[in-house]
């Protein structure tokens, strides 16, 4: 049987992401303005949609992997659960304390899903590693450097498109600096890949 | 656990995405099993003593514990 190949994976993991900041940036705003309550709720999980393809994707990569890949994703959302439990739970005692507005909770909810991503891709690379593994096994998918290239130039999409929203220059400047870490991360990652295809063929 | 797997490997000329392709795991796989740096479970090492006609014993030697 064929196993399904990675970069096909990761293709798919990019046109969700793709499509998950287009309808955060294009449908979720129309919830602020919004009349009839529906409406607003409908506008406003919208982005949710893509998000639940996005796990959905991982769930079929997890129940096609083989037995060393499902213990390394096992360490991963291991990792990645407590990261987050940590971080949710310090979230809920500053702002049942008031030390937190409700604001600036509401943003820490939203950060949670990328965080656990985040922490669950590098456990599980870290995992991988520990077992010979590499983080970016590049001769099965799509080099570390273009995947950090694509999601930094969807990030400089979307700060480019709200710095010309009225009141999103601060989401615009934090976009922008994210895509700027991951513009640096995709250039570390092609010197180190450029690297190592000159000492191989030397 | 030591193992035999890849001298069993060269043996047939496979690459180790050759036995991964027979297996049905990924090439990382077989090469943390050739490293003994993962010792796969009963169902994969019997579908390994399988595939080279051997006993599991043969071919998995218990390591220093």
């Amino acid at each position: 049987m064929a196993r399904p190949a990675q970069r096909t994976h990761d293709r798919r993991i990019m046109i969700a992401m793709t499509i998950y900041v287009v309808v955060l940036l294009g449908v979720w705003p129309l919830a602020r303005t919004a009349g009839e309550p529906w409406l607003k709720i409908g506008y406003a999980l919208a982005p949710v949609l893509p998000l639940f393809y996005v796990i959905w994707i991982m769930a079929r990569k997890i129940l096609d992997s083989d037995e060393l890949e499902q213990r390394t994703h096992l360490i991963g959302l291991g990792v990645a659960a407590a990261v987050v439990s940590v971080l949710s739970i310090v979230s809920g005692f500053l702002a049942a304390a008031g030390a937190m507005t409700l604001e600036s909770t509401s943003v820490v909810l939203m950060w949670i899903f990328p965080l656990l991503m985040l922490a669950y891709g590098a456990a599980r690379s870290q995992a991988a590693r520990r077992y010979g593994g590499g983080a970016c096994d590049e001769d099965e998918r799509m080099p570390a450097y273009l995947r950090l290239l694509s999601a930094a130039a969807l990030l400089a999409f979307a700060a480019a498109y709200l710095y010309f929203r009225k009141g999103e220059q601060d989401a615009a400047e934090m976009m922008l600096g994210m895509a700027s870490a991951l513009a640096a991360g995709s250039a570390f990652f092609a010197v180190r890949r450029w690297r190592r295809r000159r000492a191989h063929s030397e | 656990m030591n193992n035999h797997v890849r001298q069993l490997r060269e043996q047939r000329g496979w690459s180790q995405g050759d036995l991964a392709e027979h297996l049905d795991v990924s090439r990382q796989t077989v090469n943390a099993i050739e490293t003994s740096k993962y010792d796969p479970s009963l169902p994969l090492a019997f579908k390994i003593a399988k595939l080279f006609r051997q006993t599991i014993e043969s071919i998995f030697v218990p390591g220093k514990d």
